[in-house]
């Protein structure tokens, strides 16, 4: 008995680590079944069945989507165009503002000038190599990028449709006295992932919305593309924000006629948007789903990028919640135990 | 008596698990006047979970988080004295048991055991206090059929021990 219960716990780590290529997708498709449970959960007071809210929830999706790329696909695209057309120029003008930084430095402190690496096209090897180089690779990434296309929002289906079942399953397989410890887990979990990842994604949006705009306001080029990159990026805790404002603040040291006054004005702009975004945005958006010490979370964010790089960053905060959360519970649950142990056990009734 | 919540050429959609789960719940004393809207969205937070005959559901002294009621099946109340065990009380289909988790922090003061095959309802503290704080409507009800279970509680007089019955109006707070 005990050899099988082994075995099967072996084959399931087996498998688990056989399909770890899925682990991204996995974690996607949740985020996104997250992001769209209460609309589910809306259509369950309605006494509609889950397969239809889920599938008609999915075509309304698609239906905005379509919608949504009429409306700003053009304008994203074109700005995307230009910014790769002007790529070569602006890694060559990158390069000669650096070479000349380190020459200065050389001809300032002597001392240092061992230390410092020779000119070279330094931006441009990095930036002008990234692309795919045989037409294997190119297949191999819009591979990847298909197979996640696909695979999140079909994951995503069948956790919405069946997750509730799966639970059901797991809660009737459970011993009688750990139900109610193991539902209060589930729920304040269910509840702080929830309320983090769609409280996430609607900052990102205000976030990007607002950087979009004001990058437009102060006619700084490719506002689009920076305002959605700074939405994307705020998902990140702490880089995030400094990652977007250096992006638009290189953007404005390469276009002519900006100068140091509009390095200025988007230093200013990020600045204000930070500060909005941690006083009024989030207290909206995320508000007590995280309850962490400010240093637990910086120190959950870098061990999440020492194992999984960005993604660990993403998900260090949830996890270092759920973690804290699950920690409490059970802390609790044992010490009441213990209480009602030292008191007296009453008579169990139970055969 | 409860409408079909979609009409009647959208039946196909229905989850007929959730339309028998709200009108069984009305029935409940301890939900009695909540309106169809409030209690369909208040249904749709309970776990649902079988039990055998002979297990505990919990014990006295155990932490409170959670809120059941018997779907199917029979479940004995009972309280440890130092004279022994008593029952307090004997519960069926629609009544409800372990609500003072809702209301407070202390650990169970009973315990619940099935006694026949049966299933119970579970609300998690957590998620009866979300909806609470988004309707205020639910919370005045709640708190009102509470307060009477408690009232009928607090009138009956001392050493009086409730016999077997399906009604939870009888049964003390757990």
């Amino acid at each position: 008995m005990k050899a099988g219960r082994l075995l099967a716990w072996g084959g399931v780590v087996a498998l688990a680590w056989l399909a770890r290529g899925l682990l991204l997708p996995v974690f996607l498709a949740a985020a996104l079944a997250y992001l769209l449970s209460p609309a589910v959960a809306w259509a369950d007071a309605l006494a509609i069945r889950r397969s239809v809210a889920v599938g008609a929830l999915f075509a309304v999706i698609i239906g905005v989507l379509v919608v949504v790329s009429f409306l700003l696909g053009p304008g994203m695209v074109a700005e995307t165009a230009a910014l790769v057309d002007r790529l070569p120029a602006l890694a060559r003008q990158i390069d000669v503002g650096l070479n000349a930084a380190v020459r200065e430095l050389a001809e300032t402190a002597p001392a240092l000038r061992r230390l410092l690496p020779e000119g070279g096209d330094w931006v441009q090897r990095f930036v002008l190599n990234r692309g795919p180089g045989e037409p294997a690779d190119l297949f191999e990434h819009v591979g990847h990028l298909f197979l996640l296309v696909i695979l999140v929002p079909f994951f995503a289906f069948f956790l919405l449709r069946d997750m509730h079942r799966l639970i059901a399953l797991a809660m009737d397989r459970l011993p009688p006295q750990h139900v109610e410890t193991s539902v209060a887990v589930w729920r304040e979990l269910n509840g702080v992932i929830g309320r983090y990842i769609r409280g996430l994604v609607l900052d990102g949006l205000v976030v990007g919305a607002l950087a979009a705009l004001g990058l437009w306001a102060a006619r700084v080029p490719y506002p689009l593309l920076l305002g959605a990159f700074a939405g994307l990026a705020n998902v990140v805790p702490f880089v995030g924000p400094l990652l977007s404002a250096a992006a638009a603040g290189l953007v404005v040291v390469l276009t002519p006629g900006q100068g140091l006054a509009g390095v200025g004005r988007v230093v200013m702009l990020f600045l204000v948007i930070k500060v909005l975004d941690d006083t009024i945005i989030q207290p909206f958006t995320i508000g007590r789903s995280v309850h962490l010490h400010p240093a637990l979370l910086l120190g959950s964010v870098v061990v999440g990028n020492h194992a999984l790089g960005v993604l660990g960053m993403i998900i260090a905060v949830p996890a270092a919640t759920v973690l804290q959360e699950t920690v409490r519970l059970l802390l609790e649950h044992r010490r009441v135990l213990a209480r009602r142990d030292l008191r007296g056990r009453p008579g169990r009734l139970a055969a | 008596m409860f409408e079909q919540p979609l009409p009647r050429w959208l039946a196909w959609a229905t989850d007929p698990e959730q339309v028998r789960r709200a009108p069984f719940l009305s029935s409940s004393p301890l939900f009695t006047g909540l309106p169809r809207r409030l209690l369909a969205r208040l249904s749709t937070r309970f776990f649902e979970k079988v039990y055998h005959p002979g297990e505990v559901v919990f014990e006295e002294g155990d932490p409170g988080r959670a809120l059941f009621v018997v779907v199917e099946g029979v479940v004995e109340i009972t309280r440890a004295t130092p004279q022994g065990s008593y029952v307090l009380n004997t519960l069926g289909p629609g009544d409800a048991f372990g609500e003072l988790a809702l209301i407070d922090d202390f650990p169970r003061s009973a315990t619940a055991r099935v006694v026949t095959p049966g299933r119970l309802l579970i609300l998690y503290k957590s998620d009866f206090d979300a909806l609470m704080e988004g309707n205020a409507r639910i919370a005045v009800v709640m708190m009102r059929n509470l307060s009477r279970r408690l009232a009928i509680y607090a009138r009956r007089p001392p050493g009086v021990m409730s016999g077997p019955g399906p009604s939870s109006e009888t049964a003390g707070p757990l």
